[in-house]
């Protein structure tokens, strides 16, 4: 049988990887079930959470969540849904108000289910407020315009910036900015990172995003698995080094030389 | 009322942009390489060759890409290139049928055999991993209401593989989609225009190669202008972008000075 | 009930998605499950549009704080679709509603970025430290080499700026990408066999 009608030749290097990254996972469950347990280094963005949720008790002021403009599959945005299932969980226990506008109807569905079940299981069903997690259009800019105007309005105390974001970053967090609150972001979209360094108090770069939900929970097989994206990302760099290394010597020539 | 401190810096930006829209300084610029490279792309593609255009941006950024996504237009059609337009964006669609029906108009050129607009589709990463299989599938019918497959130039162009080139006009990361989706799946070729804002972020996928193209935000439209001999909308909104840069620079210079001066006090 | 539900629809597309990208032979389904994601989006946008609507309308009836933005929202929502029966094409309502209310509103919304880009470039790019200092430098120099008047200043601002955008950016954001690859394929996988929990419910 001919291999490349079943398996293009260039899907292989991409199973190889997926291969990879699925053996270390299963790696890690296999220690896990011997007994390990798994720490990651404390992330301050993710820690700092819990301080901004308290101090907006205090002041008796709301918390602002929002994932940008990403949509359902886009990674960056399940894993904001699994910060905002901890933010939930924390306002509910408190009773401080959680706005989240949004900005895709389907992300907006998942978040209610995420806000209502987490305030169900901090025993506060009530604290779950359908009229303050909605959708409110799909256009960046109108959305942008909303949800600095609801930042004006409401004048949150603390504002959490999670998931992908684009143009609307800055003014977002200068609105923020300007209405003193403790600001924390996390976001994939490299790009938008320099706005966030500048206007936030805590920012979570890159791949910390994807480890703040575990982070916050504990939850030891998401730690686990962060472990593991931690050895392929050795891996990787490995990787690159031997093939800078080899790169090198034949651009020059070298081993001829030897 | 005393005015907060960065009241100041916005009417100084106001400023800046107004001035030299209303009174242009006409500063001459030296073209970038990117748009030297994207210009020769276009030029290695034979006439009646097929383009897609996709503009994947909001009417927020109208300023910025309506000059990019006309001078493209612009090229492909002097040099007969037919183009297939589309939107992956709800709010670009509109824009787009805008320029390239202008576009056309002023070549000549022939709804439906030179050019067809297929209009709007949700959900972008399955319309186009969908365009991978079968462009008339996704799009039964264009933005007239005209069925797709009864258009003479889509009985000619099935899927990527007819395409020549794909040009994602974008003003977010859809870029990256048409990279993920098209150019690693179906391998078609995909270049992108974008804000100068996204630039940045794009540049490891043109440094690689999975862009062969790439303009950079209404600099790169500029440069596209001159390159064609046909200065429009961007070279004219080039001062009013270097007075801009200006006075942030100035800001950024007060903003230091007030910093180190604090300091000694 | 629910929750395991959730868990084997989410577990047989993930695998299915899988299944298909490496081996393409089953064109036809995979066809069928792009079409159903389209419909699935659509149904969502219909259910959030509708909500929104009666939030705000619940708000106008009700005469609570902030009624007449909502009452601009109600307002929106009805004029355009009902303008669009009309017709979309360049003389219809539609259009014109479109190009003289929603582009200058939103053109609006996007250009008030170049003053917050103003105020945070004033307050964020302080010499405070070397680094600092160096990364007010490149900005200086990229800004500087992207405009006609970098160029006046000194003909060799847009190398310079070139440079930097080609070789430290690209650099620095290859290494975040690198991680964000690694990292969205791990979730992608903990989604599937459902490990990653977080957005269907928080697990106690």
């Amino acid at each position: 049988m001919n291999t490349l009608i079943w398996l293009p030749a260039e899907k292989i290097p991409v199973l190889i990887a997926f291969l990879c990254v699925a053996a270390a996972l299963l790696g890690v469950f296999l220690l896990k079930r011997k007994g390990k347990s798994f720490k990651i280094r404390a992330l301050p963005g993710a820690s700092a959470i819990e301080e901004a949720i308290g101090r907006a008790t205090e002041m008796g002021k709301p918390v602002f969540f929002t994932s940008g403009t990403g949509e359902i599959d886009r990674m960056a945005t399940l894993a904001a849904l699994s910060v905002l299932g901890e933010v939930a969980y924390k306002t509910a226990q408190y009773g401080t108000p959680l706005f989240y506008p949004n900005n895709d109807p389907v992300v907006a569905t998942v978040a209610q289910e995420v806000v209502s079940e987490a305030a169900s299981k901090a025993g506060h069903p009530e604290a779950y407020k359908p009229e303050n997690v909605f959708f409110v259009t799909k256009s960046q800019f109108g959305y942008t315009a909303h949800a600095s105007g609801l930042m004006e309005r409401l004048k949150p105390a603390a504002t959490l910036y999670f998931g992908t974001f684009e143009g609307e970053s800055l003014i977002l967090a200068e609105t923020g900015f300007a209405q003193g609150a403790i600001q924390i972001a996390a976001t994939d979209s490299t790009i938008q990172l320099a706005f966030f360094l500048v206007a936030c108090d805590y920012t979570l770069i890159g791949e910390e995003l994807f480890a703040a939900g575990g982070s916050l929970s504990g939850d030891q097989e998401v730690l686990g698995s962060i472990v593991a994206q931690d050895w392929l990302k050795a891996a990787v760099i490995l990787l690159l080094l031997v093939g800078a290394i080899l790169a090198t010597f034949t651009t020059f020539n070298l081993a001829s030389r030897l | 009322m005393r005015l907060p401190r960065r009241a100041f810096a916005f009417l100084a930006v106001f400023a800046a942009v107004t001035f030299p829209l209303l009174h242009p300084l006409n500063i001459s610029d030296r073209v970038s390489p990117e748009a030297v490279k994207f210009k020769a792309l276009i030029d290695s593609i034979p006439a009646g060759s097929v383009v897609m255009v996709s503009f994947d941006h909001e009417a927020s950024t109208v300023a910025e890409v309506r000059p990019l996504a006309t001078v493209l237009a612009r090229h492909l059609f002097s040099r007969d290139v037919k183009i297939i337009g589309l939107s992956l964006f709800a709010e670009g669609t509109a824009i787009g049928n805008q320029v390239l029906s202008l576009v056309a108009e002023e070549y000549g050129k022939k709804y439906g055999q030179d050019w067809v607009f297929l209009g709007f589709r949700p959900q972008f990463q399955a319309a186009i991993l969908g365009m991978g299989e079968s462009i008339t599938n996704v799009f039964p019918r264009d933005y007239y209401g005209k069925t797709t497959s009864e258009l003479p130039l889509l009985k000619e162009v099935f899927n990527y593989s007819q395409i020549a080139l794909v040009v994602s006009v974008a003003d977010g990361d859809l870029g990256y989609a048409w990279v993920d989706y098209a150019y690693t799946r179906y391998h078609a070729r995909v270049s992108a225009m974008l804000t100068a804002v996204m630039v940045a972020s794009y540049m490891p996928l043109y440094a690689s190669g999975q862009l062969s193209g790439l303009v950079n935000g209404l600099k790169g439209a500029a440069d596209y202008e001159r390159l064609l001999d046909k200065p429009g909308a961007a070279i004219r909104s080039m001062d009013a972008q270097s007075m801009a840069h200006a006075v942030i620079l100035l800001l950024i210079l007060g903003g230091n000075a007030a910093y180190w001066w604090g300091r000694k006090k | 009930m629910t929750r395991r539900l959730v868990f084997w629809i989410t577990l047989s597309f993930g695998v299915f998605m899988l299944f298909q990208f490496f081996i393409p032979v089953v064109g036809g389904a995979y066809r069928k499950v792009l079409d159903w994601m389209q419909v699935i989006y659509l149904s969502s946008l219909l259910v959030g549009v509708i909500a929104l609507g009666l939030q705000h309308l619940r708000k106008v009836s009700t005469l609570s704080s902030g009624w007449g933005y909502s009452l601009v929202t109600v307002a929106g929502l009805v004029a355009m679709p009902v303008a669009a029966f009309w017709g979309t094409g360049e003389s219809s309502v539609f259009f014109w509603l479109f190009n003289n209310m929603q582009v200058p509103m939103q053109s609006t919304v996007f250009s008030l970025l170049a003053f917050f880009v103003a105020s945070a470039a004033f307050r964020g790019f302080r010499a405070r430290s070397l680094p600092a200092f160096l990364l007010l430098v490149s900005a200086a120099i990229v800004m500087l080499g992207r405009v006609p008047i970098g160029t006046k200043l000194y003909f060799d601002f847009p190398a310079w700026s070139q440079a930097l955008l080609d070789i430290p950016s690209v650099a620095a954001r290859r290494g975040i990408l690198i991680g964000i690859g690694l990292g969205s394929v791990a979730t992608s996988l903990r989604v599937i066999l459902g490990i990653e929990r977080g957005f269907f419910g928080r697990k106690v």
